[in-house]
């Protein structure tokens, strides 16, 4: 039987089941993930229990899928730059690092310029799109957004994309930003009700960073939030020294955020400012670079900001995952938010108003910081930003976690980030006033390894952390109501933990790293654990 | 975890694409050079000669008209027209002229966006004798190193920024004794619940597997169950990994400074 004839058949069985329920966006997914986070909460936790520990013993191989990227003969082509001679050269291209969606027994998952259909129970393909760009930096593509049939996905030359989910022929594409300033896309739509939110990637050269709103049917633009104030006379102008530096001051929104239903309010981390790593030419805290900020969905307006790393200057955005976590604080239930960032501490937030309830700090090498402001944020240490001679600074600019997805587990308390401790060397280049770009030099000087962490998210304090001497990092991690905790370990396993003690109880080997967050879903009374590793989405089950 | 690279897991995650937009191109060095020369005399009054603006003229590397420009394309009308609105007046320039001004421009933004190619300034600015302290006392180099022996003419080998980054992070395998043969300064010993042990250089480690090249060149690997077989990690450069939460930036100056009179 005949590719085309399968497919077909696929299709007809399937009529138009792939249609999005809205209702599972606010749920705990069990029989679908239906955006990057599972549901809004960003904690990736499932409910399902399937899987436990009292059998993670027996999960095992359900199959492999292995990406073959490009204008393949199968593929669905759209876009409007050159036609590729030969398959893809960007290793981006190969490396999975989108949370897979699932809806109706389909995953749809996406790497730069391509995107896939598979089948969640067999891991067939039903389609595959690739995109015909125009350029842009295919360091990676984090997966799809989805609303009712239709798909929505970000390229690197800056263009939204949406597809049929049944078919996956392009419906339109909207450029977003302008290649030539260096942005480039990377992030997975979330869509809220009628809101496609999108972002962008690119701090290269010293261009503003937004957020965008899409019509789902049309993709028009309902509103647009700039990572800076507009204007002089803004609210947050007084944190720039004037108009120039802060259309010019960075702030890019390339992981996706996190949402309330009740509070309407959409969480989002933001980028750093520009130029990177030297603050001469933007004195000032920079607002709202480096902050986690509170938008009101139906029109982008800010409702709160907090700030965890207040003139940044060493590449450590804010854009890791806001977790939104239900928790009594004092007795108090409380609705909160907490932040594995970059910098090297830990935010918990009261997510009503951006108040600080608890900062902490994850990693011990950390040297940049002079202590604890009364409203939570950390204190820069002006001599720990870059010089001409250099300056010894942990962590690297690569962070102490980064975006790789953590994980809250509602049922242990506990707060589970990837990090690392390293340490570079900043040397200043640019020493003109208006320095351009990064402005200064980074060299790799040390590492201390990295750590699993738990948080006890109520008193900042790692419960149990387990420490790899030589690899660690950033990693995505799901926890589950099977008191199971799924991650990588830099050596190419998926690893099970009991969340509550860090104990190991089940690996597997993949074929490459852990490239993104694992998801679970159950189908057909049958609980599956996805894992993309590098090229490869790998399915794990127990035996019937 | 393989073990050739040292390697972390996020720098496979996390590696940097060099597929930049703008920064792939590369322009002919002469066309730059002479639209810099077109440039400074032409433009550089407003503009600033290096392009970054001036009393009267924007910075031009962050101009979208500019950024936009392929070739002279959108800065061409500029130049020939003027902007008398704004107070810029029309600069009767060739086409050639046109596109060095052009080459010079986008070579500017380029140098900007590549960051990997920033080029260093002086760092030997410490003070060699406060280095020389350091290196015999606080720093504990000495216990290992000799500034007559192993480290003899050091700074005649190395650029000062290689030569600080080889105290802060050393290569892990190098070269040694007569003949030279290869030694790596991790290696790990395993000791099997019979009581056998077994050292040499790690191949691989990780939770589940532990790999060693003994002595004899031969390769052993062991299953590892809840740290069963027990084992233990030499690192012969543990001193330099634990002076860097020791340093403070005036040692690594003086050090420095000090190892670069080392001729």
């Amino acid at each position: 039987m005949n590719r085309t004839i399968l497919i077909t058949m696929a299709w007809a069985g399937a009529g138009f089941a792939q249609i999005l329920d809205p209702a599972l966006l606010t749920k705990p997914a069990t029989d679908a993930w239906p955006t990057y986070h599972g549901d809004y909460s960003g904690r990736r936790y499932s409910t399902l229990d399937q899987i436990n520990q009292s059998n993670v013993k027996h999960l095992t191989l359900g199959w492999i899928f292995r990406i073959k990227p490009g204008i393949t003969p199968e593929a669905i082509v759209g876009g409007e730059g050159p036609t590729p001679q030969g398959p893809p050269t960007e290793p981006g291209t190969y490396q999975i690092k989108s949370t897979p969606l699932m809806v109706n027994g389909i995953l749809y998952f996406s790497t730069p310029d391509n995107a896939w259909a598979v089948d969640a129970r067999s891991g067939r393909e039903v389609w595959h799109f690739a995109w015909k760009g125009k350029g842009g930096d295919h360091i990676g593509n984090r997966g799809m957004g989805m609303y009712g049939n239709w798909l929505f996905f970000e390229t690197p030359d800056n263009h939204l994309v949406s597809l049929d989910a049944r078919t996956g022929k392009e419906r339109w594409h909207k450029e977003i930003a302008d290649l030539k300033q260096e942005y480039f896309s990377t992030v997975a739509p979330i869509v809220v009700g009628n809101h496609v939110l999108v972002g962008v990637s690119g701090d290269s050269l010293d261009v503003p960073g937004f957020l965008e709103s899409h019509d789902p049917e049309t993709g028009e633009v309902q509103w647009k939030w700039w990572s800076e104030p507009v204007k002089k006379g803004d609210p947050g102008y007084e944190t720039w020294p004037d108009e120039y530096a802060m259309r010019h001051g960075g702030g890019m929104t390339w992981v996706p955020g996190t949402y309330d239903p009740d509070l309407h309010l959409y969480y989002l981390g933001t980028g750093n400012p520009n130029p990177v790593l030297t603050g001469r030419s933007r004195k000032g805290d920079n607002l709202y670079t480096c902050s986690i900020v509170a938008l009101n969905v139906d029109n982008g307006k800010l409702v709160w900001h907090f700030q965890p790393s207040p003139h940044d200057t060493h590449d450590w955005d804010a854009t890791q995952t806001p977790v939104l976590i239900d928790a009594e604080i004092d007795g108090k239930p409380r609705k909160l938010l907490g932040q594995a960032n970059r910098n090297g501490y830990f935010f918990l937030l009261d997510r009503t108003n951006g108040k600080d309830v608890l900062t902490a700090p994850m990693i011990r090498s950390m040297n940049w910081s002079k202590g604890i402001a009364p409203n939570g944020q950390p204190i820069p240490d002006p001599a720990k930003e870059a010089t001409i001679e250099g300056v010894l600074v942990s962590p690297q600019t690569g962070g102490a976690t980064n975006w790789p997805p953590p994980s809250y587990d509602p049922d242990t308390g506990l707060f589970y980030v990837g990090t690392s401790q390293e340490y570079s060397m900043f040397y200043l280049t640019d020493t003109d006033p208006h320095p351009e770009g990064w402005g200064a030099a980074e060299r790799d000087a040390g590492h201390l390894g990295g750590d699993l962490e738990a948080i006890d998210i109520k008193t900042g304090k790692v419960v149990w952390d387990h420490h790899y001497p030589f690899t660690g990092g950033a990693v995505g991690i799901l926890t589950t109501a099977g008191h199971l905790l799924f991650t990588g370990d830099g050596a190419q396993h998926l690893v099970a933990f009991d969340p509550a003690s860090g104990a190991i109880l089940w690996h597997a080997g993949l074929s490459d790293d852990l490239s993104n967050g694992p998801i679970t879903y159950q189908l057909d009374g049958r609980q599956y654990v996805i894992a993309g590793a590098g090229d490869s989405l790998f399915a794990f089950v127990l035996q019937p | 975890m393989t073990w050739g690279n040292l390697c972390r897991i996020w720098p496979a995650i996390f590696a940097l694409s060099g597929a930049l937009t703008g920064a792939t191109r590369n322009y002919d060095p002469a066309a730059v050079e002479r639209g810099k020369t077109t440039f400074v005399a032409s433009c550089g009054f407003c503009h600033g000669s290096n392009a970054k603006g001036g009393e009267k003229g924007p910075d031009l590397l962050r101009s979208v008209i500019v950024l936009d420009d392929e070739n002279g394309s959108t800065i061409g009308p500029v130049i020939l027209r003027g902007r008398p609105d704004k107070g810029m007046p029309r600069f009767p320039l060739s086409q050639e002229q046109i596109a060095d001004i052009a080459a010079f421009l986008h070579n500017s933004i380029k140098t900007a966006i590549e960051r990997d190619n920033y080029k260093i300034l002086n760092i030997v600015t410490g003070d060699a004798k406060a280095g020389a302290a350091y290196f015999n006392g606080a720093g504990g180099c000495h216990s290992c190193h000799s500034v007559t022996g192993d480290l003899k003419g050091i700074g005649a080998k190395y650029e000062p920024v290689t030569l600080q980054g080889k105290f802060l992070q050393p290569n892990y395998t190098w070269e040694e004794g007569t003949p030279p043969h290869k030694v790596s300064a991790i290696t790990a010993t395993v000791t099997l619940p019979s009581g056998e042990s077994v050292t040499g250089v790690i191949v691989h480690y990780d939770d589940f597997n532990i790999a060693l090249r003994d002595a004899e060149g031969n390769y052993r690997s062991f299953q590892r169950v809840n740290d069963v077989p027990r084992v233990e990690i030499h690192n012969r450069l543990q001193a330099h990994v634990d002076l860097l939460s020791r340093y403070a930036d005036a040692d690594i100056h003086n050090l420095t400074a000090y190892l670069v009179t080392l001729k």
